[in-house]
C-alpha cells in the first residue's frame, strides 16, 4: 500500500501535466482508459475553476477579448501560474505581467494596464474597513508642523499610471454603463486612484500632480517632500483640491 | 442552532437579503468567500448573521492533504468563525492541495487506514483551534482509488468515532457516487451510524454519458428526493440545505426547493 503522499502526488502530477495521466490512472480502479477519461474531468475542473476566478477578478479583460479568447488566456495562465491558495479570490495576481509577455495579445497593448487596474479594484473590494477620518484633526495642526505631516492611507487605496486611458476603458465596460462608450486609445497618459469610500470601489482620475503627491505620501514621505515631488511634475498642482478629494473618498485614515 | 430547510447564500441574492427578509430558516455560505479583511461581502454576512442562523461551509482547507493543513488558511477560518460565531462549521472529506499547488477542487480520498489517521489528525487540529466540533461532508467522485480498503460509509463512520466530528451528509453526492461507482445508495446511507448526521445537503446534478456530475446547477432530481426521504427516516429531521452554485436561479426558485425539503421533513417528522 502506497502512502497517502505518494497517491496524492501521482494524482497531482496528472492534474498538472497530461503526460502524467497514464501513470496516475494506474492508481485508480477499473479500466485504464476510463480512469484516464475521469482524470481528464478533474483536469477540466481545475481549468474551469481558474477561468472562473480570473473572470471574476478581470471582468473587463474578459469583456474586451470575449469568452472564447479569455478561456485560452486562462488555460495558458493556469499552465504557467498555479493557484497557491485554497481561496480562489487570491488567484490571478500575476495576470498583468503574463499579458505583457503573451504574444497573442501584443496588438492590445493597453491590456496589461487594464489588468493592473482590475487587480487593484479586486483587492480593494476585500480590503479592511476603516473609520472615517476626523477632518478637524487636520485643521488643528499648527502651521509650523504641517510640512512634516505624514499620512496613513486607506488599505484599499492604490495609484496607477498608464500610457492609455484605462480608467475610461474600465468605466465604459462596467455593468449598467449607459452613454457614449467609445474610447480614444490615443488620448494620452492617465493617472488614477483606486479607492473604496465605503463598500463600492471607485476609480478616480488624477492630475499628474495629484498622482505624484499621493504616490509619494503613500510611500511615507512627509507633506512638504511629497508636495515638492508633485510640483516638479505639475507646476499647477493644488494640494488643497487633492486633500479635499482624498478626505471625501475616505482615502486618508490617519495623520501623524 | 440550525433547524428545518436553509439555502446557500450567493452573490446574486445579496441585495434581496439586505433589502428584505426572505423566508428561509437558515443560511449557509462558503467560508472562503468571506476571507477578506473587510468590505461589502462581510457587511452582508454580518447583516444576515444578525437575522438568520448561519452555517460556514469551507471548500478550500484541504483537510485530507498528506502534507498537512495550510496555516494561513486555517488562521483565516478561525478569524471568520470568531467574527460571525456561526451555528455550524463544516469542511469536506477531500484534499485539494499538494505542496504549494492548489487545485481548488474537492478531490477524493483513498479510503485507507493511513488516510483515516491523517484526516482524523487534521480534524482534531481544526476542532482544537476552533474550540468546537465541525461537520465533515462526503464529496462526489469520478474515480476510486485502487488502495481503498473501506467503503466511503465505513470511512465516515470511523472518522466520527476517531475524530469526534459530526457528518454533513450530501445525499446528492451519495447518489452520484452510487451511480458512478455502482453501489447501492440506500445501503450506503444505512451504513452511517444514526446520531452522527447533523446536516444534509441537497443539490442538482447533470448526466454526462454514463457519468453523473454534481454541478449544483439545477433542481434536485426525483431519485435524490426519494433518497432524501430514506435518509430522514433514518436520521430524523436533520437541517437540510439546498445548494445551487452554477447558474444561480432567482431567489424564489431556490426558496421553492427549500420549501419542498421542508415539506418532506414535516410529512415524516411533524
Amino acid at each position: 500500500m502506497a502512502d497517502l503522499g505518494k497517491l496524492q502526488g501521482g494524482f497531482a502530477q496528472a492534474l498538472a501535466d497530461p503526460h502524467a495521466v497514464p501513470a496516475a490512472a494506474q492508481l485508480l480502479t477499473g479500466d485504464a482508459a476510463i480512469a484516464e477519461d475521469r482524470l481528464a474531468i478533474y483536469r477540466g475542473n481545475a481549468l474551469a475553476n481558474a477561468r472562473k476566478a480570473l473572470s471574476g477578478a478581470y471582468p473587463v479583460i474578459n469583456r474586451l477579448v470575449g469568452d472564447e479568447f479569455f478561456e485560452g488566456l486562462a488555460r495558458e495562465y493556469q499552465r504557467r501560474f498555479h493557484s497557491r491558495s485554497g481561496d480562489l479570490n487570491e488567484y490571478g495576481d500575476a495576470f498583468a505581467g503574463f499579458l505583457e509577455s503573451f504574444p497573442p495579445v501584443r496588438e492590445l497593448p493597453y491590456l496589461p494596464d487594464v489588468a493592473r487596474l482590475e487587480w487593484a479594484v479586486h483587492r480593494a473590494h476585500y480590503a479592511a474597513d476603516v473609520q472615517a477620518f476626523d477632518v478637524a484633526r487636520l485643521a488643528a495642526v499648527a502651521p509650523a508642523r504641517q510640512a512634516d505631516l505624514r499620512f496613513r492611507f486607506n488599505p484599499a487605496v492604490s495609484v496607477l499610471a498608464s500610457r492609455y486611458p484605462v480608467d475610461r476603458i474600465w468605466d465604459v465596460n462596467q455593468p449598467g454603463f449607459a452613454g457614449e462608450a467609445s474610447v480614444d486609445i490615443d488620448a494620452g497618459p492617465r493617472q488614477m486612484m483606486v479607492v473604496r469610500p465605503r463598500f463600492r470601489v471607485q476609480v478616480r482620475r488624477l492630475s499628474f500632480g495629484g498622482y505624484g503627491w499621493i504616490d509619494a505620501a503613500a510611500r511615507g514621505r512627509p507633506l512638504a517632500q511629497a508636495l515638492e515631488a508633485a510640483l516638479e511634475i505639475d507646476a499647477g498642482f493644488d494640494l488643497g483640491d487633492t486633500l479635499a478629494m482624498l478626505i471625501a473618498d475616505n482615502a486618508i485614515i490617519d495623520i501623524e | 442552532m440550525l433547524r428545518g430547510a436553509g439555502i446557500g447564500l450567493r452573490g446574486p441574492h445579496f441585495d434581496a437579503f439586505l433589502e428584505g427578509r426572505p423566508d428561509t430558516a437558515w443560511l449557509e455560505v462558503h467560508s472562503e468567500n468571506f476571507f477578506g479583511d473587510g468590505g461589502f461581502d462581510l457587511h452582508v454576512l454580518d447583516h444576515v448573521r444578525a437575522r438568520y442562523p448561519l452555517s460556514l461551509h469551507g471548500v478550500g482547507l484541504s483537510i485530507g492533504s498528506a502534507d498537512g493543513l495550510r496555516a494561513t488558511h486555517l488562521d483565516k477560518l478561525v478569524r471568520l468563525v470568531d467574527r460571525v460565531q456561526p451555528a455550524m462549521v463544516s469542511e469536506h472529506l477531500c484534499w485539494g492541495a499538494f505542496g504549494d499547488r492548489h487545485f481548488n477542487d474537492l478531490l477524493p480520498m483513498p479510503f485507507t487506514g493511513a488516510a483515516l489517521a491523517v484526516v482524523s489528525d487534521r480534524i482534531d487540529q481544526v476542532q482544537t483551534r476552533l474550540r468546537r466540533r465541525i461537520l465533515i461532508e462526503n464529496v462526489s467522485s469520478y474515480v476510486q482509488w485502487r488502495d481503498s480498503v473501506m467503503t466511503e460509509s465505513e470511512f465516515l463512520a470511523a472518522l466520527v468515532e476517531r475524530a469526534g466530528c459530526g457528518l454533513l451528509l450530501d445525499v446528492n453526492n451519495i447518489y452520484v457516487n452510487a451511480c458512478n461507482h455502482g453501489f447501492d445508495a440506500a445501503a450506503a446511507i444505512d451504513a452511517i451510524p444514526p446520531g452522527s448526521v447533523h446536516e444534509i445537503h441537497l443539490a442538482g446534478h447533470l448526466t454526462s454519458g454514463d457519468l453523473l456530475i454534481d454541478d449544483h446547477g439545477s433542481t434536485v432530481a426525483p431519485a435524490v428526493w426519494a433518497l432524501y426521504e430514506h435518509t430522514l427516516r433514518r436520521f430524523g429531521a436533520v437541517p437540510t440545505l439546498i445548494e445551487w452554485d452554477t447558474d444561480v436561479p432567482p431567489l424564489a426558485d431556490l426558496l421553492g426547493e427549500a420549501a419542498k425539503a421542508q415539506a418532506v421533513m414535516r410529512s415524516l417528522h411533524g
